[in-house]
């Protein structure tokens, strides 16, 4: 036998409690790495100069519906708007993957590339992508996950809309606050759905932030009493806005979270703390038999350490592999597309486990440090 | 020929402290036993006799007095030396057999050999010897609730040799057992002391279970009483 046979049949003795510990440190690890993913997810894009000057006119019944392509005309002649775009998100799945793990939206590139300013071309050229129909402008963040370069061909499986997409690199962009998504030209997909006469959303540029308000409003009275009202809003907006249904579940899941995390420290220290006095007998034994308070210690903390390392990569584990395989594009109409469980939010759960299990060995190693042998045979003897 | 005392007490008071009232559990008690001596503590309950073997074994301190054990006083060793002493050089069987329940018995007899710098090997070679010394090498792998109670408190008299102290301090270990059971676990203590050298020191209510030691003496109000 050796010290870890013995620290692992203690922390085992009672299988039920080890189960029941490591399930609720599973548990509130998961929702805590799943609250601040949300957070994160909630956080990004931040506020940007750009941003504040991008409006997105969707539907005014839900995002879902289509808007008719013939807007267009009447969007450019509104005055305070630089620039107008048609902008589709296609959600299509890259190569062989089974989820959307990144955006691709169907844009008129000639439009678009006053619109997405603060990009900056990083490889190939704008002017091929605006010439090439068939061609695509890539976030460098996706060029450099997938090892890609221009050149090289795209394939895409539709998953919204019922086409596949083959697109060349003809230009990378880097420098927006998302550098991951893939534009394509419109045109190609007006073409592949049989030319429905519709568009996603419109994405525009507004003069100044001063006159934002004034765009938003102009637009959404140029379409009243229409048979496809529009609701403009700032692109921060828009984005905050189909998360605000979310919004209140951050605060509530926020809530929820420091309650339960607190919980769990008040479970896993009190069941640390009746695992060790069941037990008090036998530690005044190993006393006698010569193990000293130290080593005790480490009987306890590697005990609690173990059963809190055992909880945190189940439940973290278990929360990145939810949100990574989830298919959460289709659960929420495509756009939730992103849920990243980064590695960062995964050290963070991790701390805290860690520092749960050290913190349940707290006051077990302190009865321990003050029990007498002699009183601990006596609460048998 | 002179036989060394392996224990040397002198003045031993042990008072304990209950509100206002002192508890004196023993008052100035002196003492000498010999190595090799089979010596069984009796008295009536309260009288003082575990305090007294635990004082002997390392585990309490007494409120003054002195206690040699092998030429060190025990009562001046800070707690980590004091429990290296107890690893090395006291081996313990209590009335309740206290083996741990998860750890079969050669686990629980491997126990105290885990302080050691010995090999895993020199470990196994020590624990076979000890089961086998006590008739269970068999049952090595059974754990205490797959024992019968004669069977665990061998086992336990198992891990109190197995580290070969020269003292071995039983309270009442025959207290929970049957009479069978009893003479085996005496018998075993008495050839520890025959064949091996070993000093033991036993606390019994016992008459007959005293009957296997070498010398008794009597505790009463934690005062010596001579015969
Ligand atoms: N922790 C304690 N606090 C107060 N009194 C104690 C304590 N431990 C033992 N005593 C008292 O000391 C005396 C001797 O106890 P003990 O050595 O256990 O007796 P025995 O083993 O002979 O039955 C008893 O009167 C007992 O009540
Ligand atoms: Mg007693």
């Amino acid at each position: 036998m050796i010290i870890a046979t013995f620290i692992a049949k203690n922390a085992l003795r009672n299988k039920r409690r080890a189960a029941l510990t490591i399930l609720s440190v599973a548990v509130s690890c998961a929702l805590l790495v799943t609250l601040l993913t949300l957070q994160r997810e909630m956080t990004i894009p931040p506020e940007s100069e750009a941003a504040s000057l991008r409006v997105i006119a969707r539907n005014k019944v839900s995002l879902a519906q289509p808007l008719p392509a013939k807007q267009l005309a009447v969007i450019d002649k509104i005055p305070g708007i630089v620039a107008v775009s048609p902008f589709s998100f296609f959600g299509g799945n890259f190569r062989e993957e089974t989820v959307t793990s990144f955006a691709q939206f169907a844009v008129d590139p000639a439009r678009f590339q006053n619109i997405i300013v603060e990009g900056k071309i990083a490889e190939g050229s704008y002017d091929n992508f605006i010439k090439d129909r068939n061609s695509c402008l890539v976030g460098a963040d996706t060029l450099k996950r997938y090892g890609l370069k221009v050149g090289d061909q795209m394939r895409f499986t539709g998953t919204f809309y019922p086409a596949n997409l083959d697109l060349r690199i003809a230009a990378v962009y880097q420098g927006t606050v998302d550098d991951r998504n893939v534009f394509f030209h419109h045109k190609l997909l007006d073409e592949l759905l049989g030319d429905p006469g519709t568009v996603g959303t419109w994405y525009l540029r507004v003069e100044s932030a001063d006159v934002a308000n004034d765009v938003i409003a102009r637009v959404n009275k140029a379409f009243e009493n229409t048979s496809a009202e529009v609701r403009a809003e700032t692109e921060r907006a828009f984005q905050m806005s189909f998360m605000s249904m979310l919004g209140n579940v951050k605060v509530l899941i926020g809530s929820i979270s420091t309650v339960v995390v607190f919980t769990l420290v008040l479970v896993t220290v009190s069941t640390m703390s009746m695992a060790i006095r069941e037990r008090f007998r036998e530690l005044a034994i190993l006393k006698a038999l010569g193990f000293r308070r130290r080593e005790l210690f480490s009987f306890i903390l590697a005990e609690s350490f173990g059963l809190a390392a055992l909880g945190a990569f189940v439940g973290i584990g278990g929360a990145w592999a939810f949100w990574t395989f989830l298919d959460l594009q289709t659960l929420t109409r495509g756009f939730l597309v992103y849920f990243e469980v980064t590695p960062r939010i995964m050290a963070t759960g991790a701390t805290v486990a860690a520092l749960l299990g050290l913190f349940s060995a707290i006051a077990p190693s302190i009865a321990v440090a003050r029990m007498s042998v002699v009183k601990g045979l006596k609460t048998l003897d | 020929m002179t036989v060394p005392n392996i224990v040397t007490i002198r003045d031993l008071t042990k008072t304990y402290q209950q509100g206002e009232i002192n508890v004196t559990a023993l008052n100035n008690i002196s003492l000498d036993i010999e190595a090799g001596e089979y010596l069984t503590l009796m008295g009536p309950s309260g009288s003082g006799k575990s305090t007294l073997l635990h004082i002997i074994a390392g585990v309490d301190r007494p409120t003054s007095g002195e206690c040699r054990v092998q030429g060190i006083d025990v009562t001046r060793l800070n707690e980590s030396d004091l429990a290296d002493w107890r690893n090395q050089n006291v081996g313990f069987v209590f009335q309740s057999f206290n083996l741990i329940p998860v750890l079969t018995a050669f686990e629980n007899v491997e126990l105290p050999l885990l302080l050691t710098r010995l090999s895993r090997k020199q470990r196994r070679e020590q624990v076979n010897t000890a089961l086998e010394l006590v008739g269970l090498l068999d049952r090595r792998h059974h754990l205490p609730k797959q024992l019968s109670g004669g069977q665990e408190q061998r086992v336990a008299i198992a891990r109190a040799i197995v580290t070969d102290p020269a003292l071995i301090v039983a309270d009442e270990p025959t207290g929970n057992l049957d009479s069978a059971s009893t003479q085996e676990a005496l018998g075993i203590l008495q050839s520890l002391t025959r064949t091996a050298g070993k000093t033991v020191i036993m606390v019994t209510h016992d008459p007959k279970a005293a009957a296997f030691g070498s010398r008794s003496i009597h505790l009463e109000k934690g005062e010596l009483v001579n015969e």
